[in-house]
């Protein structure tokens, strides 16, 4: 009777003790040869070929380089391992090392429980704050307590940068009249939108949506509040600096503009894209269905996939705040397990997956390398586009992170309230209080004001 | 729990004999012949030690969850039945029970219903190829939810066959992305629902329609009974057994559904099918909220309780007895 027994007592363990992690101690970066044969578990959520490609390459590598050192390498779906990592960590015989996801539904609750390593002292070995910039570097500060979050100590690095922006067909903006290179600014853009629907079968939404998951709204959102928003506010705002609001002159603007955008039809009726997914959406676009798609970078590959050399990528042109500015970040922080027997050796290997000598392999499968001067370059236009889609926001300090990442739930409240905007069963009003009460609610656990 | 030492339970007492100090020592017989012998708890054991394990047990392990703020990880802080307030107080959560409500009329009520119709037009009937019928009927109940899920996911889609169907016969006006539409997903996925029960209510009902003598049916013609007034008056008052067990089945079905939903909508558009067990999941593994989705679980078993004891209360109640 086990569990009963186990009834009587609070759920969940105390945090380990920190100050037997001795972090002074001399970091290892190399020599691993002498360990003799070592078996490192890595769990990755990389959904797509490209990243897992990149991945297995490096490993590869890095295990040619240490003949005695073997890595089992294990990727997941990104939407089930968020749900699993807390849980896979919290276990008796965790993997070493483990990819997160930043913000406090992930990140946060596993620097609270202690469950992954500071690596503070490998940031410093291995020169990470000069290989990545501080806007990336940001998103995996923590304080000790998982409580401040953009600033402390660093818990993992990414491999590379993800970015929110537009995908456009080229042949139908060319039918429409429309020359991608005069869009300047966010007016331009919007007038280019009214022009291309014109041109377009009544039947084909002018931006190609898929809103099945609910989050991909949210990211295409992020593309217009860049626009009216000042992106170090928005920041300010996930990271939960005092005083913050989502109920700003820019917010409310943007949001105005995502629900008119869907009243002028340019995405197509509200049934339609809330039932396709966002791969499906991706494929359809690139199919040729739609002049536009407003979305994450990590769709290059699908999309040029099928429109080839119609596809092309570039950030929103900037609208009132006049600097271009997106939903956009590193992507998924790699961590050390705090139980890692091998942490060394596991920090030396996330080392080798993100850090500057990683970027062939990246480059290879259309991915941006996050770091700050990347050793290799992209050769074809489009996956230029790309890269230069990453280093225009990191130059601008225009990365907005991901608005969820400010509260365990944010994700859920965002992304059926944007729902229901689109649909207009909730206002721009009922949108700014239902987001801002979920962040302040959150604000008052972490003891804020 | 009381498991019954082996003396005294009916063999042979092999101390008592000559010499013993007080004599041959006589047999109480405690109970009478024919009831219940203790030794039964014995054999119950195995069973009820694994139904305490893992059934009772998590159940009062999720319970006491339920008056912690509890992440998960990390040391959870006692909050008392402040998780219940804000299960009955929040509209989010109330409204998935009401969605749950709604599930039940298509996944119970019009089950139950339309597999009595059927039964009775099939039970008695000489089709050939009567049992080829049934197995197809029923065959939807065989099916993994999860891929029901996804073929209707694929049915109900834009370009699915419902709508190619529709826009086929002129009425493309009303074709939509149904799972994707506020108004229609939920009442979509409980025509799926009704789909997957209700072979198991109509072969349940055949079974028990062949049970129903005959005679009863014959006297009723006699009494000049149509065919409706024959269901009501001889198959449904026979059936009451059955039909407890089918809504029992379906209403349980109704109330905990979680991967037809998770698959096919994930609650949405906006929280439109959400459902309570959907709530649970997405607060105990994604949200940190371990405390919440307890209490929301131990409200959805009283729920269920309370709706299957209001199920065999009204239906299983034999007016004779």
């Amino acid at each position: 009777m086990l569990v009963i027994a186990g009834c009587g007592g609070t759920p969940g363990q105390d945090k380990p003790d920190e100050s037997q992690q001795d972090s002074s101690a001399a970091v290892k970066t190399d020599g691993f040869e002498s360990l003799g044969d070592v078996r490192l578990r890595a769990v990755f959520s990389e959904d797509s070929g490209g990243p897992r490609n990149a991945i297995r390459q490096l490993t590869r590598e890095f295990e040619q380089k240490y003949p005695n050192v073997t890595v089992d390498v294990t990727f997941r779906d990104f939407a089930s391992w968020i749900k699993q990592v807390k849980l896979s960590l919290a276990g008796d015989k965790p993997p070493d090392v483990v990819a997160g996801n930043q913000g406090y539904q992930v990140d946060g609750e596993l620097v609270k429980a202690g469950l992954i390593l500071n690596l503070d002292k490998y940031a410093k070995a291995y020169g990470w704050e000069k290989q990545f910039s501080p806007l990336a570097l940001q998103q995996f500060k923590w304080s000790t307590d998982g409580k401040d979050f953009g600033e402390g100590s660093i818990y993992g690095i990414a491999q590379s940068g993800q970015t929110t922006g537009v995908f456009a067909n080229v042949a139908k903006l060319r039918e429409a009249g429309v020359d991608p290179a005069s869009l300047k600014t966010f007016a331009d853009f919007e007038q280019a939108l009214a022009t291309v629907k014109s041109s377009l079968p009544a039947s084909e939404p002018t931006i190609m949506l898929g809103n099945k998951e609910q989050y991909p709204a949210i990211h295409m959102w992020g593309t217009i509040q860049g626009a009216y928003e000042p992106a170090q506010q928005v920041r300010d705002w996930i990271f939960h600096r005092p005083g913050k609001t989502f109920d700003t002159e820019g917010n409310r603007a943007s949001l105005e503009k995502l629900a008119a955008w869907n009243k002028a039809g340019y995405m197509g009726k509200g049934d339609d894209y809330n039932g396709r997914a966002e791969q499906d959406a991706a494929n359809q676009f690139g199919r040729g269905q739609g002049a536009f798609f407003l979305g994450g970078n990590w769709n290059a590959q699908t999309i040029v996939d099928g429109l080839g050399k119609d596809a092309m990528y570039f950030n929103m042109p900037p609208g009132p705040t006049g600097k271009k500015a997106a939903i956009g970040s590193a992507s998924v922080p790699i961590h050390v397990s705090a139980k890692s027997k091998q942490a060394d050796l596991a920090a030396a290997y996330i080392n080798a997956l993100a850090g500057r000598d990683a970027s062939q392999p990246m480059v290879d499968n259309s991915m941006v390398p996050a770091v700050v001067d990347p050793t290799a370059q992209p050769r074809q236009p489009f996956a230029r586009e790309i890269a230069t889609g990453w280093q225009e926001l990191l130059d601008a300090g225009g990365l907005t992170l991901y608005p969820d990442w400010s509260s365990p739930t944010m994700l859920e409240t965002m992304g059926q309230s944007f729902q229901e905007l689109l649909a207009g069963r909730a206002s721009v009003k009922d949108v700014t209080s239902r987001v801002q009460k979920d962040w302040d609610g959150y604000n008052a656990e972490l003891g804020g004001q | 729990m009381e498991v019954s030492t082996p003396s005294g339970v009916g063999e042979p007492d092999a101390r008592a004999g000559p010499g013993a100090a007080e004599g041959p020592r006589l047999r109480v017989r405690a109970r009478a012949p024919g009831e219940p012998r203790r030794v039964a708890y014995l054999y119950l054991a195995p069973a009820l030690v694994f139904y305490l394990i893992f059934a009772f047990g998590p159940l009062l392990y999720t319970t006491w969850l339920s008056l912690f703020r509890w992440d998960g990880l990390t040391v959870g802080t006692w909050v008392g039945l402040d998780n219940y307030s804000q299960v009955l107080s929040d509209p989010s959560i109330r409204g998935s029970f009401v969605h749950s409500l709604v599930l039940i009329v298509f996944f119970s009520l019009i089950p139950c219903a339309l597999g009595l119709l059927l039964a009775s037009v099939i039970a008695h009937s000489r089709v050939r190829g009567a049992g080829f019928f049934r197995a197809v009927l029923f065959m939807p109940q065989t099916i993994a939810t999860v891929v029901v899920a996804i073929a209707w996911t694929w049915i109900y889609a834009q370009q699915g066959p419902i709508n190619e169907a529709l826009r086929a016969v002129g009425l493309g006006g009303i074709a939509r992305s149904w799972l994707g539409d506020f108004d229609f997903a939920l009442p979509a996925l409980g025509l799926v629902g009704t789909w997957v029960m209700f072979g198991v209510c109509m072969v349940l009902f055949i079974a028990g329609i062949q049970k129903i003598p005959l005679s009863l049916y014959e006297a009723a013609r006699v009494d000049g009974a149509g065919r409706v007034r024959e269901l009501l008056a001889v198959t449904l008052p026979s059936l009451r057994g059955e039909l407890a067990v089918a809504l029992t089945i379906t209403t349980i079905f109704a109330l905990r559904t979680f991967d037809l939903i998770y698959v096919t909508t994930s609650g949405g558009p906006g929280s439109a099918t959400t459902v309570p067990a959907v709530l649970v999941y997405q607060n105990a593994f994604s949200n940190g909220r371990v405390g919440l989705a307890a209490a929301v679980a131990v409200v959805l078993t009283v729920v269920i309780f309370a709706v299957v004891f209001l199920i065999t209360r009204i239906v299983d109640r034999d007016p004779t007895r």
